[in-house]
């Protein structure tokens, strides 16, 4: 186990020292979920809206559909992913594979469902009475929309922060469309793999510390944001 | 006379394309009137003041407003009514903020605290003991009178509450009385108000609607009266009531008909009196005593076992019987006198 704790000091001494390779593993990850959180919120909370709110045909299958689309692995968006951006595929010309857009739609796809879902549960779970109290306050259709998102606003935070969660800690995606390019696309838990690989345990626990960070940063504020 | 704030025609209400749960032929409601809603669970009442405050539109038939087709969340409407609802939501935000949103979306956010004190105030809450406070850390009923703060402070044209005494103390009961006869009389409001707490209702109401299975009944549909009917000597059917007695009506179209009998044909004598012949004689006591605003009559409510029954007696008659809460009495009335309800 000598080597667990040796490892483990040494993440300390990389982390404190401002170690280059493991801080550019940081900001990679930082920087592509924050791409993929940015469209997945952006697309999912009015759809997850959408699917909660209104009655339509086929709405139950469309929620079979976005449930089971929860369990997508992650490698088979790694797949999809790479197949439509690789040089064959059909969107090739973007020359987005091994770069960080590239494994932020990747991401993107895998968050998308989360917050669809979680959202559209957060906004059928709300009070029956809320549309009927809104329109009888005076909103107008807009107005009526944006309160039912506000009141909804805790289950949505939920979905951002359960989705947040799942982007970070994802592997497939970044190490099949990202390449785990060093400096460039290697991204906290593509390095953590492949440190491990090389029995380099040191930088795949600071890497892990920093996980372990984030999702507790994350959690707290879901928690601090409840409270209020 | 004024014109009428509301005019129903042909309005017929239907919910996901199943049996319709409201259907009134024509109706008008005064501006600046209170009309009361009364009728059992189910009826229409809480259909009926949704279709007013345009929450829904009707499936069938027209509402108009002051004389204009308005619909949901036409800006005819839009600022011009507003609904408490049974069941009253409150936003997650403070008590302030509650009352403040219909101000906001009115634009009439200037002086704001100021408004909301005075719309607590009018429901008997003390804006620095409660406008902070979180929707959760109130009662139920200090949820519910927040909520009609929240339309109070609107100072709408129309008011529409649906059992606003349900979860309220009574003294709560007599704040909400106290503010809705206020909304009148300052600021014109029209209301329109269902209630089970018909005594509650006859003291504030100008005119009361009675509604059953839907519909509109005649004028003095006080008392309804179910089966199951059986049938009985000399052409009448009767129904046993519990605690001895009996019921004598006219032939029902069905043994589990709904008749109707009008307050105003019921007499009230003391216990012991003669009872004439051919008539229903039922002894009671007398639970409560009200004063019907509109008419100065005495609402009477006697129970006769499980049955409660609404007199209307003149107060010298009131007055000669020496009524109180507690009376023993009898009452009296033609089995002719009970009309069946239209069995749709």
């Amino acid at each position: 186990m000598d080597f667990l704790l040796g490892g483990f000091v040494t993440a300390i001494q990389l982390l404190l020292t401002g170690d280059g390779e493991t801080y550019s593993a940081v900001f990679a990850t930082v920087r592509v979920s924050g791409y993929s959180m940015a469209a997945s919120l952006a697309l999912g909370v009015p759809g997850g809206f959408f699917l909660g709110h209104f009655d339509f045909r086929g709405k139950r299958q469309l929620r079979l559909v976005v449930d089971t689309l929860l369990a997508l692995p992650t490698v088979l968006i790694g797949l999809l992913v790479y197949a439509f951006l690789s040089q064959r595929g059909p969107l090739g010309g973007w020359g987005l594979l091994f770069t960080l857009p590239g494994i932020a739609i990747g991401q993107t796809l895998l968050a998308l469902p989360v917050v669809v879902a979680l959202t559209a549960t957060a906004v059928e779970a709300m009070d029956r009475h809320l549309r009927t109290t809104l329109i009888t306050l005076g909103v107008s259709r807009t107005q009526l929309l944006l309160s039912i998102l506000w009141e909804g606003r805790l289950g949505i935070l939920v979905a951002a922060a359960t989705a947040y969660g799942r982007v970070t800690t994802e592997v497939g995606v970044s190490m099949m469309v990202g390449g785990n390019i060093k400096w460039l696309t290697r991204t906290m838990t593509t390095a953590i793999a492949l440190e491990t690989n090389k029995g380099q345990f040191a930088m795949g626990v600071a890497l892990g510390l920093v996980l372990m960070a984030i999702a507790f940063v994350v959690n707290f504020s879901v928690f601090f944001l409840r409270r209020r | 006379m004024k014109p009428p704030l509301y005019t129903i025609r042909s309005l017929v209400h239907a919910y996901d394309g199943g049996p319709p749960v409201l259907a009134i032929e024509r109706l008008s409601v005064a501006a600046g009137s209170i009309l009361g809603l009364v009728g059992p669970n189910g009826s229409g009442k809480s259909t009926l003041l949704k279709l007013l405050a345009f929450v829904e539109k009707p499936t069938r038939g027209e509402i108009r407003f002051k004389d204009r087709p308005a619909a949901p969340f036409s800006d005819a409407v839009r600022f011009q009514v507003t609904l408490l609802t049974q069941e009253p939501y409150l936003m997650r935000r403070s008590v302030h903020a509650n009352v403040a949103y219909g101000l906001k979306l009115r634009g009439r956010s200037r002086d704001c605290r100021r408004q909301v004190a005075a719309a607590l105030s009018l429901v008997g809450l003390a804006a620095e003991r409660f406008a902070d406070r979180k929707w959760y850390q109130l009662s139920g009923g200090e949820a519910q009178r927040v909520s009609l703060a929240a339309r109070l402070a609107l100072q709408p044209e129309a008011l529409l509450l649906d059992e606003p005494t349900a979860s309220v103390d009574a003294a709560s009961a007599e704040l909400i009385k106290a503010a809705v006869i206020r909304a009148r009389d300052q600021w014109g409001t029209t209301l329109v108000i269902a209630s089970h707490d018909r005594q509650w209702l006859y003291e504030i109401c100008d005119d009361s609607l009675h509604l059953f299975r839907g519909r509109i009944l005649e004028s003095g549909a006080d008392n309804l009266l179910f089966g199951p009917w059986q049938p009985g000597p000399a052409g009448f059917w009767h129904k046993p009531l519990a605690g001895g007695g009996v019921l004598r009506v006219p032939p029902p179209p069905d043994d589990q008909a709904v008749g109707v009998l009008d307050a105003r044909a019921v007499s009230l004598t003391a216990r012991g009196a003669a009872s004439p012949p051919g008539l229903n004689t039922l002894d009671g006591v007398v639970s409560r005593l009200v004063l019907e605003k509109n008419t100065r009559r005495i609402v009477a409510t006697i129970s006769v076992g499980l049955l409660a029954l609404t007199v209307k007696l003149d107060p010298e008659r009131v007055q000669a019987l020496h009524l109180y809460p507690g009376k023993a009495v009898r009452i009296h009335f033609a089995p002719q006198a009970v009309a069946w309800c239209d069995p749709a």
